[in-house]
């Protein structure tokens, strides 16, 4: 296990330096001119000169990703170029609203696809028709479309959530559950369609197996059947599409952060995109590679928690 | 059995929409009562740059600043500059020399006395500085304190926009004590109306502001907290409107205005930007034909402005041929009439002038800018034989615009004051000038500007303003309105020389 541990976290630190550098390469060609960019319209190409050269980017790139790259190891992750606010500062304050959002819409995925997977392969008939239809339904819907209808109608018409913006959970709970609800769901709808289908199938697939056949005919009671034996059989392969879910919707709260104003990752990932804030970008880059490889070992240790026969070592 | 323990699952599920549901009651709701205090809730599509107000910006991120820190000078919804942190300011004869007195009692939130030493660090940190404004100080030489309560700026040559600067960033005032605080760009230290909530500030999305209790002036103070949210997205910052959660939003899109009418907001205005093609190549380097005054007032009569105004911004504008705004001494109603739709007369300059069957050009496009204007504007030049093809620089759409890379482009400006605007966009080394164009009219124009009294100028300028429209410098199309929502707690009035209103001038209703 420890020796599985530790080629797992050796491989993520050279992922993390590949996926870093890669980002670096790729944001400096498409980068254009920052300094004009960080002065605007009204300033002299005298101006621009200077805040280039007070930024270092007169410098070869080389010596820049050299300077950022020995900086971060030490843990200093350098100033926004626009606000002079310390990367580091401004990914962690938007951490947990984004994994607020993204946890919260994984744990409503995992509950309601268990719940809607196993109905629907239990039930059969029309009810299986019903959620797979829905489940179809919900993938092909994208989620920003989902998001925008769930404002309109429930903050805007209703009232019951807030349309934008994020309330702490620690300044006030109730606020926190009006403001992150409506993203929550948004995220999740998408998610928890994929891996319904996911579950309800490899749910069916289980209680075909001669294993099934012989518990029930040793007179085990019919939940016992399912949930002890053939849903954690059925979970493996559920975990992994989970696993993709993740990343995904960490992915999908850049569009959800926008519609909702969430002051979470996703919405500093496209400001600081478009401005062509490098140092926050690759401060994002950073605490996402971090992210998904740390969800990717949970997911693994989880797998061979869950089911014994897939191995650690 | 089977069902039974499928419905354990599911009820699991619902309780967690029941906690969900739990707490939810009506919208959060945004605002101060009519009778002032309490909060106000703006919605602003701009961020700071950093709070160091050596290297801050005005227009649309005024607000920020002005929360945390005083100006020297006060710009006012009359278009007057009175006093503010200085309490006098007088020029010498020769205008070299401004002579500022700077208030006495005033202390900055860390305690520390406003005088004009902190006065003068200021002004020299934002004179050495890098930010998009240090220009202002392009013909400042000294800035020293003489006495505690005195400041004098020297000039190298006289500046008429310098009052008008230090009613902005270049008069913003800091803490000397904050200078070499590691978290200036996100603590400031100023001796504003309000201070920074850092606990409840999430950069470039939420500033909270709270109300200064030892404040020198609390007549300006009509609330006792101000949130200022950030809105990348128009729909979202709309959204926010038609929910209640704000008192105070800049809408950006014009398709937006209806919509917060209809939400019960008024709508505040003011006409500070014009759009029009800025005909940079008055010498013909990169289009010959541009050199040409006959070309160039035949692309003007090409334009149809009102069909443009409507198509391009719902007919939210005043359309108009002249870059001075209605408030200079510049402008003349009658210029507007210059250059009426006339396809035909366009095309009989283009005759006239050697290109009857038209040339090619290339401009610059922006998605910022949208899209409708350019297909309209290459319709329009097409009418009379000139081909436009657009190009989209991305990110480098200014810094190519201003290289220079292209003889012309679609563009949206401010209209600034007077002398301000000359240097901005019409003397040889404005930096919306890039080819540096160039005529004895203009150079000597500006040059008696300087020397003349306040009745000279005005009339200089409307010379200058005459001479600009005749040889069609630019083809103005109309002058945008830009546009503050209030609810019905709040009233606002609008600067005629910025975006954004005063902080001070937005109150309870």
């Amino acid at each position: 296990m420890l020796s599985f541990l530790g080629r797992r976290l050796g491989s993520g630190v050279v992922l993390v330096f590949a996926i870093t550098t890669l980002a670096y390469l790729l944001l400096y060609l498409g980068s254009g001119d920052i300094a004009r960019r960080i002065l605007g319209q009204t300033a002299s190409q005298e101006q621009v000169a200077a805040k280039a050269s007070e930024l270092g980017l007169d410098r070869p790139i080389w010596v820049q990703y050299a300077d950022w790259l020995s900086g971060a190891v030490t843990g200093d992750l350098g100033r926004s170029w626009f606000t002079g606010q310390l990367v580091i500062d401004g990914v962690t304050t938007r951490l947990g609203v984004t994994l607020s959002l993204v946890i919260g819409a994984t744990v409503i995925t995992a509950i309601v696809s268990a719940a809607l997977g196993v109905w629907a392969a239990l039930a059969g008939g029309w009810v299986d028709r019903t959620i797979q239809f829905l489940t179809v339904l919900g993938m092909a819907i994208p989620g920003f479309l989902i998001a925008v209808g769930l404002v309109l109608v429930l903050a805007i018409q209703l009232g019951w959530f807030n349309a934008t913006g994020y309330v702490g959970f620690t300044s006030s709970p109730p606020g926190w559950a009006r403001s992150v609800t409506l993203p929550v769901v948004a995220l999740a709808v998408g998610g928890a369609s994929a891996v319904t289908q996911q579950i309800r199938g490899a749910v069916v697939d289980e209680l075909e197996r001669d294993y099934v056949r012989t518990l029930r005919s040793r007179g085990l009671p019919a939940s016992s059947v399912v949930f002890k034996h053939a849903l954690r059989n059925a979970s493996g392969p559920a975990l992994a599409v989970l696993n993709v879910q993740f990343v995904g919707m960490l992915g999908g709260a850049v569009i959800v952060e926008q519609v909702f104003q969430m002051p979470g990752l996703g919405q500093l990932a496209v400001g600081a995109t478009t401005q062509g804030d490098i140092p926050i970008v690759m401060g994002l880059v950073v605490a996402t590679a971090i992210i998904v490889i740390l969800v990717n070992l949970l997911i693994d240790i989880a797998q061979g928690i869950i089911n014994p026969k897939v191995r650690l070592a | 059995m089977i069902r039974r323990d499928f419905m354990k699952l599911t009820g699991a599920s619902a309780a967690l929409g029941v906690i969900g549901l739990a707490g939810c009651s009506s919208g959060g709701g945004a605002g101060a009562g009519g009778e002032g205090g309490g909060e106000l809730v703006l919605g602003l599509i701009s961020a700071p740059m950093s709070f160091d107000p050596s290297i801050a910006e005005w227009g649309n991120r005024s607000p920020y600043y002005q929360a945390v820190y005083d100006t020297l000078l006060l710009a006012t919804p009359e278009g007057e500059i009175e006093p503010y942190l200085a309490t006098a300011f007088e020029y010498d004869e020769a205008e070299t020399l401004l002579t500022l007195t700077i208030r006495e009692g005033v202390t900055f939130s860390d305690g520390e006395t406003l005088d004009a030493e902190a006065v003068a660090l200021s002004m020299n940190r934002f004179k050495d500085g890098t930010g998009p404004d240090a220009g202002y100080m392009t013909y400042v030489d000294t800035i020293t304190a003489t006495d505690a309560t005195t400041v004098e700026v020297a000039f190298t040559a006289p500046d008429p926009a310098f009052l008008n600067y230090l009613t902005r960033t270049a008069g913003l005032v800091m803490s000397p004590a904050a200078v070499e605080n590691e978290d200036l760009p996100t603590n400031p230290v100023g001796s504003g109306p309000y201070t920074l909530d850092t606990a409840a500030t999430v950069t470039e999305t939420t500033y909270t502001f709270l109300k200064r209790e030892d404040y020198w002036n609390p007549d300006v103070q009509h609330y006792d907290s101000l949130v200022m949210r950030v809105f990348q997205d128009p729909t979202a910052m709309l959204n926010a409107v038609r929910a209640g959660e704000l008192n105070y939003a800049k809408l950006s899109s014009p398709e937006s205005f209806a919509e917060a009418e209809g939400a019960g907001f008024t709508l505040n205005s003011n006409e500070l930007d014009f759009q029009g093609l800025l005909l940079f190549d008055r010498d013909g380097e990169l289009a010959p034909a541009l050199a040409d005054v006959r070309v160039r007032q035949a692309i003007n009569h090409a334009i149809d402005r009102p069909a443009l105004l409507e198509a391009i911004a719902l007919g939210h504008g005043t359309v108009t041929t002249q870059v001075f705004p209605t408030t200079s001494d510049a402008y003349d109603e009658a210029l507007d009439d210059r250059y009426p739709y006339d396809v035909e007369t366009a095309k009989e300059l283009m005759a006239e002038a050697g290109y009857a069957d038209g040339f090619a050009i290339t401009m610059p496009s922006s998605a910022a800018l949208g899209t409708t204007a350019y297909a309209l504007i290459a319709d329009a030049l097409a009418a009379i034989g000139i081909s436009v093809t657009h190009e989209d620089p991305g990110s480098n759409f200014i810094a190519d615009m201003l290289a220079p890379k292209w003889a012309a482009c679609f563009m949206s400006l401010e209209q600034n004051p007077d002398w301000q605007l000359t240097q901005f966009m019409i003397a040889e080394s404005a930096v919306f000038n890039p080819f540096g164009s160039a005529d004895e009219t203009i150079a000597g124009i500006l040059a008696d500007y300087l020397e003349a009294d306040e009745a000279g100028r005005s009339e200089l300028i409307k010379q200058l303003n005459e001479h600009i429209v005749e040889q069609a410098w630019f083809a103005p199309f109309y002058r945008l309105e830009g546009v503050v929502a209030t609810d019905e707690q709040t009233s606002v009035s609008m600067l005629p020389t910025n975006t954004l209103p005063n902080i001070y001038d937005i109150v309870p209703a």
